[in-house]
């Protein structure tokens, strides 16, 4: 598996309803912490995962007041180079498998 | 051109809190500042992962250490640009999350958000790290208000 330099806002493959039927669907929760300011999430949304402003906002708000936010949803391997890449801007990423995710 | 983004520090208020910085830099050598919160990666993957982690935060946080050069105490100035913003950006990131985590400790997570901090109650050390984790959180808004577009564009 590559990881660090993967970017998978610059590659996005379409997801194929028998990938997903076989593996699940995967989803990139992101994590509230007290630390990393409002602003730096947005542009952190906004690069690593190609939100628009008004997404990114919404995304960080609702990991603000809700503790989390699902960013991201789809096959596991995509699932894993978007948390890594979040990870790396020192977002506290996690995986859950479908029926995890609330 | 290359944009860039030139600030001018008052040196008496910024020398003394990189001794803090540098030492909560130097815990970071061998510790994630946010840990791998992935249960779901396994033990070799999960090792390769945490090494590439480590080394990009020890990459960006030796580009924002390097920001505080002989230049930097003969006239104040610091720059941030197009290469090294993305960098210096998540170096302060890492630094508050260890600072928080490691020199703030009595410190609430609302009174950190708010800011609102009596600083002639902590104690020395207290005070300087809650004054390096603002510093750290001002050179982050600056490089997002005036570098945003670039760091996206690159």
């Amino acid at each position: 598996m590559t990881t660090g330099q993967s970017n998978p806002h610059s590659s996005p493959a379409p997801l194929g309803a028998t990938e997903l039927a076989l593996e699940g669907v995967w989803h990139v929760v992101v994590l509230n912490d007290p630390v990393n300011l409002m602003s730096y999430v947005v542009m952190v949304f906004k690069k690593v995962l190609g939100f628009d402003e008004t997404k990114a906002r919404r995304h960080m708000l609702e990991v603000h007041e809700q503790g989390r936010s699902v960013v991201w949803s789809g096959l596991r391997e995509k699932a894993e180079a978007y948390a890594f890449t979040l990870q790396q801007w020192h977002l506290t990423a996690v995986l859950e498998s479908d029926g995890e995710a609330r | 051109m290359e944009k860039r983004v030139e600030v001018k520090l008052e040196l008496p208020s910024v020398a003394p809190l990189l001794d803090v910085i540098k030492a909560a830099a130097d815990s970071l050598r061998d510790g994630l500042a946010a840990p791998l919160g992935m249960k779901e990666i396994e033990g070799e993957f999960r090792d390769a992962w945490t090494g590439e982690l480590l080394a990009g935060q020890n990459r960006d946080v030796g580009a924002l250490l390097a920001l505080f050069d002989s230049n930097f105490f003969a006239t104040g100035w610091i720059s941030f640009t197009e290469k090294n913003a993305e960098a210096i950006v998540r170096a302060c990131s890492a630094l508050r999350l260890r600072l928080r985590g490691r020199f703030l400790p009595g410190l609430n997570d609302e009174a950190l958000e708010s800011g609102e901090v009596d600083l002639d109650v902590l104690p020395e050390p207290v005070r300087k790290a809650f004054m390096s984790y603002v510093f750290l959180a001002t050179i982050q808004e600056v490089i997002i208000q005036h570098l945003d577009s670039s760091i996206l564009g690159s």
